[in-house]
């Protein structure tokens, strides 16, 4: 857990602000707290690591709204809704929208606790499958189209036979090409390049 | 020019002009024929005459030819008679010179028998005995007179030579003369000499020798050819000898012939004819008139002919004209022209028809715009009717397509008329099992000739739209003739509303026997006629029954209902049962029907409800606080968190040894601020909650108001809304229970702020104002929401009457009771569209009137400060 991590606090009432600030402090993790929805907006730029605690019931930009209105740009930080007694239907809501979890006030601590580091975690993650995808397809994009071909080709689980067949060359020349690809994607083994080839192409989640 | 000949025509009459033309071209025909047949027959005349004159010349000289053979055939006889050869027997004539011819004077010698007489002829004037010499010896002289010597002179010369008798036309002087020779013998054959017998040609001889012949005027006579002039005639007065004959070229026509038999003679002889111009010219005359009278009796019977021929045409043209002129009048309705008057019928009929002819022009040009006006309009009409009808209009041609498709066939059929035209009808429309029917009521609707109406055919059949769907319809079929091509209209009448409704009507009349409650009918005499099964315990109960008479009260009843025609509802308590009977009279048929309900349930019901009613506004106070409660509950989790917020972080922080005081003091003081603020709130939750005894306490009412606000500020800060109060100066004292007022006010601004929920946030307004009017207090709660429909006011007060999904319908009715309860009043005005203002009046505190009998903010006078209305609470 880095220090760069930051736990956004997004809540109209300011009691409630300032006592998340202090018990999530004591915790020894980073706290921004924001007003409103519009001001957190302001304040944050894609690809700031953390999480983001947001009260449902606020004037202006609802919970619900601030929500949506990132899932649609695409800013995948982590969503934990804080939800009053009795509003569950919401929380069921924001949950279907997309948050990683809900909790109810008053909050048990360590419930708390445990729903912000799974949150943390699960952007940490995100973000380092991203990385690592950006990486590949770094990496990929300095392959030529023929070498290119072949890669499908041998993840395919084809061999150099079936493949300077179907390419119409020989398997000599399948060889050299595969070699090379195999350096261009650093990749030490015929499995690395496989997963590199499913990382690139999985969806991030 | 020509209208005055016109005119003139115009009046004269058919036969008169038939007449006239036939006159004139009678005289026009006559005048020519008689000038040419004139001539002609002059012509023809002429030729006759002269050929008839040349024959009675040649007649007349033939005559006198004869006569004179006559006289040669007596000479002959005389000269060969006996006597005289006896009595030459015994002479002989001596030649000597110078003989003295004996004469006998006026005695007839012996040898002369009277031979003349008896062959009827002029006595000759001297007979001669001539020798073989030529020397005469014997002279017989008839008269005085002796022979002219000239003619003695030349006897020989005339003597012939032969036995042939001669005959000599001879002259002397002027004289001509017949001198007729012949050979004379003596008894013993020896020739003598010649018999020489002389006639003188005079007027008596000429007349002999016509005869009795020339009857006519004419006349003959020898004329001397060298000199031209006459020598002797038959008419000595007229015709006077020694003239020359020219000279009667005037008077006569003058035929003359030579007579060539006669040569010999001392001088050339013609025999002239002469025939009087005048008796020429009168045969001529008789002649020409005779034609001339033929040609007029031709001309006038041609006239005749011909006039009656054009005046029977005329006649008849003219009562022909005459029935023509009826029988027109008669159709074209008109009065022009009038035939009965006289003139020129042929010019009339001109006229007539040049007359009719335009009227005919005229009418049929009328006839034409009226039909194609009347086209036009049945067009218009039709196509109105084929627009607006509200059946199916569709027509078919015999073979049973579709030639024509109204817009109601279209809605009705679902098939636009593009795809409907030219399709066979039954196949596309009709359920195939009503093609049978359809087709026998096309023929049937042929069919039905007699009666009074168009032959047409009705039925019902099933109708299939084009999706397939079925209906029923009622189909009226009526042919149409059009130039021998039938066409079929089908009118067709959607039946399944009328199916239904006649099922609805079916339906409806079970409804009185169906009824669970008593439904009675009653006449004016007070008979049940008619009572449902559910009226049995009823009419138990009134010791009646269908078929018997009401209990006497109810019969009065009955009748007073009757005369007046208002309904009367009124109760029936029969101890056990208790009965609400409506009376509904029928005036025009002289029946009441009564409608009788149960409501025993529903008293008892109300007296429980009223029993139990102080209990239920404590329950439906509870349930308003609930929902308020809700709101509260919110507010309370907010500093309960942030407590147990500060509290935990405060926890850890000591549990991880940071022991810095200054921010661990500040989460202590916010832990009891919060504390402080969850105790506000619950404070103001209990005073709402808890069934207190109906204590009075004198309250203001602007206080209420403002607590009440207070209360809602969750909900107004949800809808974005300040409530607008325009309170009275000062206190408004009432004698009230607090909570119970508190509770009536939170009702209706509750209600007002549900009102503006659906309204946008800038148009949300609620105002609340205060007054005092003398004895009353008012406070009023407007709102510019939707308003309550009309029909919702009456029952806007009623127990368990509510628009909201999620209220209970008791808030209005026990504010209403809790009002009662204070001596007060509740209402509400509303306008739909504009909001609803509640006004509840309490009265005055009795202490506050008293210390102030006469308050300031009261100014009694009437509008002076009218009650703000909706619309003004609206603004």
């Amino acid at each position: 857990m880095s220090r760069e991590e930051t736990v956004f606090v997004v809540d109209d009432d300011q009691a409630m602000r300032s006592s998340l600030q202090w018990l999530i402090e004591s915790m020894g993790m980073r706290v921004e707290t924001y007003d409103s929805a519009q001001a957190f907006l302001d304040a944050y730029y894609p690809g700031r690591a953390g999480c983001l605690l947001l009260d449902v019931r606020m004037p202006g930009m609802s919970g619900l709204e601030l929500q949506a209105y990132l899932a649609k740009r695409e800013h995948r930080i982590p969503v934990i809704i804080i939800t009053g007694h009795g509003d569950v239907s919401m929380a069921v809501k924001a949950m279907k929208n997309g948050a990683v979890d809900f909790i109810e006030k008053p909050f048990d601590d360590e419930a708390l606790i445990v729903s912000i580091r799974n949150a943390l975690q699960h952007d940490e993650k995100q973000r380092a499958l991203r990385a690592q995808r950006a990486d590949i397809a770094a990496r990929m994009a300095e392959l030529t189209p023929r070498e290119h071909e072949v890669m499908t080709m041998v993840t395919d689980g084809r061999s150099n036979k079936e493949i300077a067949t179907a390419l119409g060359v020989s398997a000599k020349t399948v060889e050299v090409h595969r070699a090379r690809v195999m350096d261009k994607m650093r990749a030490d083994s015929l499995a690395e390049l496989v997963r590199m080839v499913m990382i690139a192409g999985a969806e991030v989640q | 020019m020509k209208p005055a000949v016109y005119r003139v025509l115009r009046h004269l009459p058919m036969p008169l002009i038939a007449i006239l033309i036939g006159l004139v071209a009678g005289l026009a025909v006559w005048g020519v024929l008689d000038h040419v047949q004139s001539r002609a027959v002059e012509r023809i005349f002429n030729k006759e005459l002269t050929a008839r004159l040349d024959l009675r010349s040649r007649e007349s000289l033939l005559r006198f030819d004869q006569y004179m053979n006559n006289y040669a055939a007596t000479a002959r006889l005389l000269a060969n008679h006996r006597r005289l050869a006896q009595y030459l027997e015994p002479l002989f004539w001596f030649p000597e010179e110078d003989v003295e011819p004996v004469v006998y004077e006026q005695f007839r010698p012996f040898w002369l028998p009277d031979f003349f007489e008896r062959n009827a002829l002029l006595a000759p004037s001297h007979v001669l005995l001539m020798d073989t010499r030529g020397q005469v010896r014997e002279i017989y002289q008839a008269g005085r007179k002796a022979l002219a010597p000239e003619l003695l002179a030349d006897a020989a010369t005339w003597v012939g030579e032969g036995d042939d008798v001669r005959t000599v036309l001879a002259r002397a002087g002027d004289a001509p003369y017949l001198v007729v020779s012949d050979r004379v013998e003596d008894a013993g054959g020896y020739g003598m000499g010649h018999l020489v017998v002389v006639v003188p040609i005079d007027t008596a001889f000429l007349e002999a020798s016509e005869g009795s012949v020339s009857a006519d005027s004419s006349a003959v006579a020898l004329v001397d050819s060298d000199e031209q002039r006459i020598l002797a005639t038959n008419e000595p007065q007229e015709l006077i000898p020694g003239t020359l004959l020219e000279q009667w070229g005037d008077e006569f026509v003058v035929t003359s012939q030579s007579l060539p038999e006669y040569e010999g003679s001392n001088w050339n002889m013609l025999f002239a004819t002469f025939i009087p111009h005048s008796s020429v010219e009168k045969m001529t005359e008789r002649v020409v008139e005779f034609e001339r009278n033929q040609r007029l009796i031709a001309a006038l019977v041609f006239i005749a002919v011909f006039t009656l021929v054009i005046y029977l045409v005329s006649a008849r043209l003219n009562r022909v004209l005459t029935r023509m002129t009826r029988f027109s009048q008669r159709a074209l309705e008109i009065e022009q022209p009038n035939f009965k008057r006289g003139g020129n019928q042929l010019l009339l009929l001109e006229d007539w028809i040049q007359h009719f002819t335009n009227l005919v022009l005229k009418a049929r040009e009328e006839m034409n715009r009226r039909h194609a006006h009347e086209m036009r309009e049945t067009e218009a009409l039709k196509a109105a009717i084929m627009e607006a009808s509200l059946d199916a209009i569709v027509s078919l041609d015999r073979a049973g397509l579709i030639i024509d498709y109204n817009p109601m066939a279209e809605a009705m059929l679902g098939l636009t008329p593009v795809n409907a035209l030219n399709g066979d009808f039954a196949r596309r429309f009709l359920d195939p099992a009503e093609h049978a029917a359809f087709l026998g009521m096309l023929s049937e609707s042929g069919r039905r000739q007699h009666g009074h109406r168009r032959p047409h055919a009705r039925g019902e059949l099933w109708a299939k739209r084009a999706d397939g769907s079925r209906f029923p319809v009622e189909m009226s079929i009526v042919p149409i003739d059009i130039d021998d091509e039938r066409v079929y209209t089908l009118y067709i009448h959607d039946a399944t509303q009328r199916k239904a409704a006649e099922r609805e009507i079916k339906s409806l009349a079970r409804f009185a026997s169906e009824s669970p409650n008593p439904i009675l009918r009653v006449n004016a005499e007070g008979l049940i006629v008619y009572a449902n099964a559910a009226s049995r315990p009823l009419t138990l109960a009134w010791g009646s029954g269908p078929g018997q008479l009401l209990p006497l009260a109810w019969i009065e009843e009955v009748h007073a209902v009757l005369d007046d025609g208002l309904n009367h509802e009124c109760e029936d308590d029969q101890g056990e049962q208790i009965y609400s009977l409506l009376f509904v009279p029928i005036t025009d048929l002289g029946y009441v029907n009564i409608y009788a309900r149960d409501i025993t349930a529903v008293r008892r019901a109300e007296q429980e409800s009223r029993q139990h009613q102080s209990e239920l506004v404590h329950v439906c106070r509870l349930s308003t606080m609930g929902e308020v409660a809700t709101g509260m509950a919110h507010e309370l989790n907010q500093p309960l968190s942030a407590i147990v917020n500060y509290a935990k972080g405060a926890s850890r922080r000591l549990q991880s040894g940071i022991l810095e005081t200054a921010p661990l003091v500040e989460a202590m003081r916010q832990i009891s601020a919060q504390a402080q603020r969850a105790g506000e709130i619950i404070r103001r939750l209990r005073a709402l909650v808890g069934k207190q005894a109906p204590v009075r306490s004198v309250v203001d009412l602007n206080y209420m108001v403002r607590e009440v606000c207070g209360f809602l500020e969750f909900e107004t800060g949800k809808l974005e809304l300040r409530i607008e109060l325009d309170l009275a100066e000062g206190e408004i004292p009432v004698s009230v229970d607090l909570v119970q007022i508190e509770q009536v006010l939170l009702n209706l601004v509750r209600n007002a702020l549900d009102a503006l929920e659906d309204k946008p946030v800038k148009d949300r307004h609620l105002a609340i104002f205060t007054l005092a009017r003398g004895t009353e207090a008012i406070v009023g709660v407007a709102d510019n929401g939707p308003g309550i429909p009309e029909e919702r006011m009456a029952h806007l007060f009623d127990p368990f009457y509510t628009t909201k999904e999620t209220g209970m319908g008791m808030g209005l009715a026990i504010s209403q009771t809790i009002i009662d309860d204070h001596g007060g009043e509740i209402r509400a005005e509303s306008e739909p569209g504009r909001g609803t203002v509640f006004h509840v009046h309490l009265p005055l505190a009795a202490e506050a009137l008293a210390a102030a009998p006469a308050p300031e903010q009261v100014p009694d006078v009437e509008g002076a400060e009218a009650e703000p209305t909706v619309a003004e609470a609206g603004r």
